[in-house]
C-alpha cells in the first residue's frame, strides 16, 4: 500500500532541507564531506521571512510569527508537506508511536483504541519540551502522535516537523470541542493540531497545614511559596516558563511573555530569594505525587496535577487534605496542550483516527478521570464536574478544589503563555539556568 | 613509647598458648596480638551499611502496597508477574514498558559483550607485544576511556552521533557504539594482567617445536588466556546491564530504554515496587553471569598461582 | 605444524627458512604482526573516542541554529567563534561559581570519608581476614555488580519521610529529618555509599601485596602494632592511597544522578548537573560543550597521574 505522503526516506531530511535553504550548500552529503565542506559557515544565510511560515501574529523579527490572543496566526501549509488524502484505510498491524509527557494519557484508552483497529502501541515519554523538541528535531524517531504545548508551533511549523491535519477524519473536533479551541489563536483553523487538555496554573497546598481561608485571604497568595514557615516543604516546577511566569505574577507583572531584560532580572532575583527563604526544590511530579505523599506542603501546580493527586495519597493523607488555589478573578496562567502528528509519522491514518477517538466524549472523559486534566468538551458542563461521578465512582474534580475547574470564559480573562522568539527564549533560559544552579 | 607494663588486670582475656607470660597480663588493648575488635566491628558495620539497604529493597519488591518505602504485607508477586496494584498491569513481566526495557538491556549486553571482548582481547595481545610510540598512544587512549567520568563519554558520544556520524541512529546502534568504546578497556586490562603472568615461555616452546605464528596463538596463547577472556565476558556483560549514563544520553525512542533508565525515571517520578522488582531482576542477572564467569575462571585456571577470588580481585 | 597443502612455501615458512639460515633462535613473529592485532581496537578508539572530542571542540566554538537553537558544529578552525566559550567560562566564575566550589567540597568530603572508612576495612580484611577472607571479598566486590541506581533507589526508599530511617529515629525519640529535602549531607553520604567500593578494592589489593617481611622487621625492632602501622604500612601505602583517591573522586566530579535521585534541589547542584542541564536545554549546546572541555581539563592532571601510577605498577609486577 502506497504511503499516503509517498515520500522520501525518513527523518533527517527535514532538517537537511531546512539547512539547504539557509546555506544553499549541499549539506545533505555524507558526513565525511560535511567535515571537508568548506562552504558557507553554518548558521548563516537567511532563513526566509517570518511571513513565509504563517500569516498574522506578531512579527518580532524572528524566523516565525508569534501567535498572541490578539493576533492569531494561520500557519502555512507547505507544498512539500501536504495533508494525507481523504478516505484512506487505516494501516494494518501498525504500532502507534506516541510521544508524550510521562503519565499524561491513560493507557487503557490507548488500548481500547488499538483493539478497535487491530494495532499495537508504544508510548515514549519526555521530561520537558526542550528535550522533546531536541529529539524530534533529529528526525530519526518516527512518532505518530506528539503532544506539543501551544507555544511551540512556530518552531515546529517553520521546521516542517508537523503535518497538516485532514479534518475529514476528525469530525469530533468541530462537534465536541469548545469553539474557541477549535479555532485557537496559536493555530487558526486547527490546521496542525487539536486541543488535548485545558488547565490553569495555580498553587496546590495541603489543607491540613494551610487553611482555605488563609490562602484565599492573602493579598498575594503566591507569597505562600516564599513563606519561611514552610521551609523545605515548598516546591516549584522544573519548567522554566511556568515557574518564571509565576514569579512574574508574584511580582505583580501580568506580562507573562515579557521580553524585557529588567523583568527577567527581577524574576531571577525573586527565584533566588525563594532558595534562600524556603530551600525550594523543583520537580515535575511535586504536585500530583509528592505533595499528596506529604513531602511538600505547598507546590506550584497545574490544575490537572492536583486533581489527580488523590491516587497517590500516603497513609496519613486524606483526600480532603488536597487543595488548589487560583486567583479568584481568574487572571492567572491558563493554557492548553495539544495533539499533533509529526511529518514523518509512519501511520498517519491511524494517527488521525486516534485524534478523533480522543476527542470523542466518552474517551475524553474517561481519560480525564485518570489523568486529572480536563478536556474542552462541550458536553461536560464545568459546573457539574464536582458532582458527576467518573468511572472511579468519584467526582471528576473534588468539591473542595473547585478552583481547578476550567471554564470557557477563563480563556478570556486568563493569561496564556505565548511562544517566545529565540533570543528572548535564550534570555529566559539563562535566568532559569542560574536559578537551577543555585547561583548567587 | 613505654615498655610493656606488667599490671595485672582482673578479668583479663585468656592467654594464647605460647604467649609469653608478661604479655598475658596486659589489658586487651595493649596486646600486640590482640584481636582487632575495633576494625572488625567497623568492617561488619560497613558491610551491613553497604548491603542491608539493598536487601531491604529486594524485600520491598514483594510488598502489597503501592509505596516502595513502607512494606505492606502480605508478601506477593503482584509486582513481578502479577497485575500490579489494583490490576493496572504495572508489574515487571506484564508491563509492556518494563518488558521492552528488559529486552533492550539484554540486547545491549549481548551485543556489547560480543563486540568489546574480541576487540579488547586482540587489542591487549597487540599492545603487549607491540613496541613503540603508537603502542603507547593506543594504550593511553584505552586507559583514558576507562578513567574519564561517564558523563563526558555520554555527551561526546551523543554529539558525535547527532552531528558527525549521522548514519548511526540514536538508540540501540548509538548505545552499542558508545558502550563498546569504554567497555573495551575491561578485557584489555584483565587480559594484559594475565599475559604478564603467563610470559612468553609457552609460545617459545611452541615455536621451537615448529608451530607457525598463527597456531602458536590459537593453540597455545588463547587457551592460556581463556580464564581471563571468560572473566572479561562476564564483567563486560554485567557492567553493561548496570550502565546508565551512556545509554540514557544515547537513547532514542521507547524501545531503546533500558531497565536502568526506567529505574531512574520512575524513582524520580512515581515509583512503585515494580521498580524494585526491576532492580532485583537486574541484580539476579548480573549475579548469575558473574557467578558463571567466576566458575569458568576457576575451572580453567586450576593449579595456577592466581586462581581464586583473591587472584581476580588483585588483578582488577 | 606446516600448512602442508600449499605447494608454494608460505610467507612464514620462508621467513623461518631465512632465520634458520641466519642461525637465529627464539620466539619470532613476522614484522608488524602484533600491530595487526591492535589495529581494530586502535581504529575503534580513534573513531569513537578521539574524534568525538574534536566534535565537542567544534560544537564549543561553533554556532547555533537560528530557530531551534540546536548546536551547529563548525569543523574548520578558521571559523571558530570564541564568544560562546568566553561567556560559558565567565558563567563558571560568575553564577556557577558556588556550584563548582560546592562540588569540590562534596568530593573532598566524600573522598576523605571513603578513605578513612575504606582503609580501615581494607586493612582489616587483608591483615586479619583469615579464613573468612573469601567471604569478605565477595561481599566487598558485590557492590560492583549491584547497579549504582539500585543502591541509590534503596537509600531513597529508606530516607523518605515515611521511610524506615525516620521510623527508626522516632523510635529512638529523635526528631525526624527531611533527608530528601535538599540536604547536602544526604548527597555527600550518597556519594560515599556509592563510590566507596572503588576505594576499598585497590587498597585491599595493595595491602594484600605488602611484603610481610617489612612488617615483621618492624616488629622485630620493637615497634608496637600502631607504630608499625604509622611508620611502615601507611608510608608504604601512600601511592596506593593517592591512586585510590583519584579513582574514587573522578566519577564524583561527573556525577549528576546522585543529586537528582537524593535531593534535586538548587542547594546541592553539582558540576554534573550543570552539564546535564546544558546538554538538555535548547540553545545551550555550545555551552555544554565548553563545560565538558573545562571538566576534562580540570580532571586531566589527576587522570594522567592515575594512568602513570598504574603504568608504573604494571611495569613493576
Amino acid at each position: 500500500m502506497a504511503h499516503p505522503h509517498e515520500r522520501r526516506s525518513g527523518g533527517g531530511l527535514d532538517r537537511r532541507e531546512f539547512l539547504l535553504r539557509s546555506l544553499g550548500a549541499a549539506v545533505a552529503l555524507p558526513s565525511a564531506s560535511a567535515i571537508l565542506a568548506a562552504c558557507a559557515k553554518p548558521g548563516e544565510g537567511g532563513t526566509g521571512s517570518a511571513g513565509a511560515v504563517g500569516t498574522g501574529g506578531v512579527d518580532l523579527g524572528g524566523p516565525y510569527p508569534i501567535p498572541t490572543a490578539d493576533s492569531p496566526v494561520t500557519w502555512t501549509i507547505y507544498d512539500d508537506v501536504p495533508p494525507i488524502a481523504d478516505g484512506l484505510k487505516v494501516e494494518e498491524g501498525a504500532t502507534l508511536q506516541i510521544y508524550n509527557w510521562d503519565q499524561y494519557i491513560w493507557k487503557k484508552q490507548v488500548e481500547k483504541f488499538c483493539e478497535k483497529h487491530g494495532a499495537d502501541y508504544k508510548i515514549t515519554t519526555f521530561q520537558n519540551m526542550d528535550e522533546a523538541l531536541t529529539k524530534i528535531r533529529t528526525g530519526e524517531l518516527k512518532f505518530d502522535i506528539f503532544f506539543p504545548t501551544s507555544d511551540t508551533f512556530g518552531k515546529l511549523i517553520s521546521s516542517k516537523l508537523l503535518q497538516p491535519l485532514n479534518h475529514s477524519y476528525i469530525p469530533h473536533l468541530e462537534e465536541n470541542v469548545w469553539p474557541q479551541l477549535v479555532n485557537p489563536y496559536y493555530d487558526q483553523g486547527s490546521l496542525y493540531s487539536v486541543p488535548y487538555a485545558v488547565y490553569t496554573t495555580g498553587i496546590a497546598y495541603r489543607r491540613n497545614v494551610i487553611s482555605d481561608e488563609q490562602i484565599y485571604g492573602m493579598s498575594n497568595p503566591y507569597d505562600i511559596l516564599w513563606d519561611p514557615a514552610h521551609k523545605g516543604r515548598s516546591g516549584v516546577y522544573d519548567s522554566y516558563r511556568d515557574t518564571m511566569s509565576m514569579s512574574l505574577l508574584h511580582l505583580g507583572n501580568e506580562n507573562v511573555n515579557t521580553d524585557k531584560q529588567e523583568d527577567i532580572d527581577a524574576v531571577e532575583a525573586d527565584l533566588l530569594d525563594l532558595i534562600d527563604k524556603v530551600d525550594v526544590r523543583y520537580s515535575i511530579n511535586g504536585a500530583y505525587k509528592l505533595l499528596p505523599e506529604n513531602q511538600y506542603d505547598v507546590h506550584l501546580s497545574w490544575s490537572g496535577d492536583i486533581a489527580a493527586g488523590w491516587f497517590y495519597v500516603s497513609k496519613d493523607t486524606a483526600y480532603e487534605d488536597l487543595g488548589y488555589w487560583f486567583p479568584e478573578d481568574r487572571r492567572g496562567m491558563i493554557g492548553n496542550d495539544t495533539m499533533a502528528i509529526p511529518t514523518n509519522a509512519e501511520h498517519p491514518v491511524l494517527a488521525h483516527e486516534f485524534l478523533n477517538f480522543m476527542l470523542s466524549f466518552p474517551a475524553a472523559m474517561d481519560n480525564f478521570a485518570w489523568v486529572g486534566y480536563q478536556p474542552p468538551q462541550n458536553e461536560a458542563q464545568p459546573s457539574t464536574l464536582t458532582t458527576t461521578e467518573s468511572v472511579w465512582g468519584e467526582p471528576y474534580i473534588w468539591p473542595w478544589m473547585e478552583a481547578a475547574v476550567v471554564r470557557k470564559e477563563d480563556f478570556e480573562r486568563g493569561l496564556p503563555q505565548w511562544e517566545l522568539t529565540p533570543d528572548v527564549d535564550d534570555m529566559w533560559h539563562d535566568a532559569w539556568q542560574n536559578f537551577r544552579a543555585g547561583a548567587k | 613509647m613505654s615498655a610493656p607494663t606488667t599490671t595485672r588486670t582482673p578479668g583479663r582475656a585468656p592467654t594464647r598458648p605460647g604467649t609469653p607470660p608478661e604479655r598475658a597480663r596486659q589489658s586487651w588493648f595493649r596486646d600486640p596480638w590482640r584481636k582487632p575488635r575495633v576494625l572488625e566491628t567497623i568492617t561488619w558495620a560497613y558491610l551491613a551499611w553497604s548491603l542491608l539497604p539493598v536487601m531491604l529493597a529486594i524485600f520491598m519488591s514483594f510488598s502489597s502496597g503501592r509505596s516502595n518505602s513502607t512494606f505492606q504485607s502480605p508478601l506477593t508477586l503482584q509486582y513481578w508477574v502479577g497485575t500490579g496494584f489494583e490490576g493496572d498491569d504495572q508489574s515487571l513481566f506484564r508491563d509492556p514498558d518494563l518488558r521492552s526495557a528488559i529486552r533492550q538491556t539484554f540486547t545491549l549486553s549481548f551485543a556489547t559483550m560480543a563486540l568489546a571482548v574480541p576487540l579488547g582481547v586482540a587489542f591487549a595481545i597487540g599492545l603487549d607485544r607491540w613496541r613503540g610510540r603508537p603502542a603507547k598512544g593506543a594504550n593511553f587512549l584505552m586507559l583514558m576511556s576507562f578513567v574519564v567520568p561517564e558523563i563526558i563519554l555520554g555527551v561526546t558520544a551523543l554529539y558525535v552521533v547527532l552531528y558527525l556520524f549521522k548514519f548511526i541512529p540514536l538508540g540501540t546502534p548509538a548505545q552499542i557504539m558508545a558502550l563498546v568504546t569504554f567497555q573495551m578497556s575491561y578485557p584489555v586490562i584483565i587480559v594484559r594482567a594475565r599475559l604478564l603472568s603467563i610470559g612468553k615461555e609457552y609460545e617459545e616452546a611452541a615455536m621451537d617445536l615448529g608451530a607457525p605464528p598463527k597456531q602458536s596463538i590459537t593453540r597455545v596463547l588463547l587457551p592460556l588466556l581463556m580464564p581471563a577472556i571468560l572473566a572479561s565476558f562476564a564483567i563486560v556483560f554485567a557492567d553493561t546491564i548496570d550502565d546508565f549514563v551512556t545509554v540514557a544520553y544515547l537513547s532514542g525512542a521507547a524501545e531503546s530504554q533500558t531497565l536502568s533508565m526506567k529505574i531512574y525515571t520512575q524513582t524520580r517520578g512515581a515509583p512503585t515496587p515494580a521498580v524494585n522488582a526491576a532492580a532485583t531482576f537486574m541484580l539476579i542477572s548480573t549475579t548469575f553471569v558473574i557467578a558463571l564467569g567466576y566458575l569458568a575462571y576457576r575451572r580453567l585456571s586450576r593449579g595456577q598461582s592466581d586462581a581464586g577470588v583473591g587472584g581476580l580481585a588483585s588483578q582488577v | 605444524m606446516r600448512s602442508s597443502d600449499a605447494l608454494e612455501p608460505t610467507k612464514s615458512e620462508r621467513r623461518r627458512a631465512e632465520r634458520e639460515a641466519a642461525n637465529e633462535t627464539g620466539v619470532w613473529y613476522p614484522k608488524g604482526y602484533w600491530k595487526r592485532f591492535a589495529t581494530p581496537g586502535t581504529l575503534w578508539m580513534v573513531l569513537f573516542f578521539v574524534v568525538p572530542f574534536y566534535v565537542i571542540v567544534s560544537v564549543a566554538f561553533g554556532t547555533v541554529d537560528p530557530v531551534f537553537r540546536s548546536p551547529l558544529p563548525v569543523y574548520q578552525p578558521w571559523w571558530w567563534s570564541f564568544d560562546a566559550a568566553a561567556e560559558a567560562v565567565g558563567k563558571i566564575f560568575g553564577p556557577f561559581r558556588q556550584s563548582y566550589i560546592r562540588t569540590f567540597v562534596f568530593v573532598v568530603l566524600a573522598s576523605s570519608m571513603c578513605l578513612v572508612l575504606g582503609y580501615a576495612v581494607a586493612y582489616y580484611v587483608s591483615r586479619f581476614g583469615g579464613r573468612r577472607r573469601t567471604l569478605f571479598l565477595v561481599l566487598l566486590i558485590s557492590p560492583f555488580w549491584i547497579s549504582y541506581l539500585m543502591r541509590m533507589l534503596a537509600w531513597r526508599s529508606l530516607l523518605t519521610n515515611d521511610g524506615y530511617v525516620n521510623d527508626f529515629l522516632s523510635f529512638m525519640h529523635l526528631p525526624a529529618v527531611g533527608w530528601l529535602e535538599g540536604e547536602p549531607v544526604t548527597v555527600v553520604l550518597g556519594l560515599v555509599y556509592g563510590y566507596i567500593p572503588y576505594m576499598i578494592l585497590p587498597l585491599y589489593g595493595f595491602l594484600d601485596r605488602i611484603d610481610s617481611a617489612l612488617l615483621e622487621a618492624g616488629r622485630d625492632l620493637g615497634a608496637s602494632p600502631s607504630q608499625t602501622f604509622w611508620k611502615v604500612t601507611l608510608p608504604l601505602s601512600k601511592p596506593a592511597i593517592a591512586a585510590a583517591l583519584v579513582i574514587v573522586s573522578l566519577p564524583m566530579f561527573g556525577d549528576y544522578y546522585t543529586n537528582n535521585m537524593l535531593s534535586n534541589s538548587p542547594r546541592t547542584v553539582m558540576i554534573g548537573n550543570i552539564l546535564d542541564d546544558a546538554v538538555n536545554t535548547s540553545g545551550q549546546g555550545p555551552e555544554a560543550a565548553v563545560f565538558t572541555l573545562v571538566l576534562m581539563t580540570m580532571l586531566l592532571i589527576p587522570m594522567l597521574y592515575y594512568l602513570r601510577s598504574t603504568a608504573r605498577e604494571l611495569a613493576r609486577r
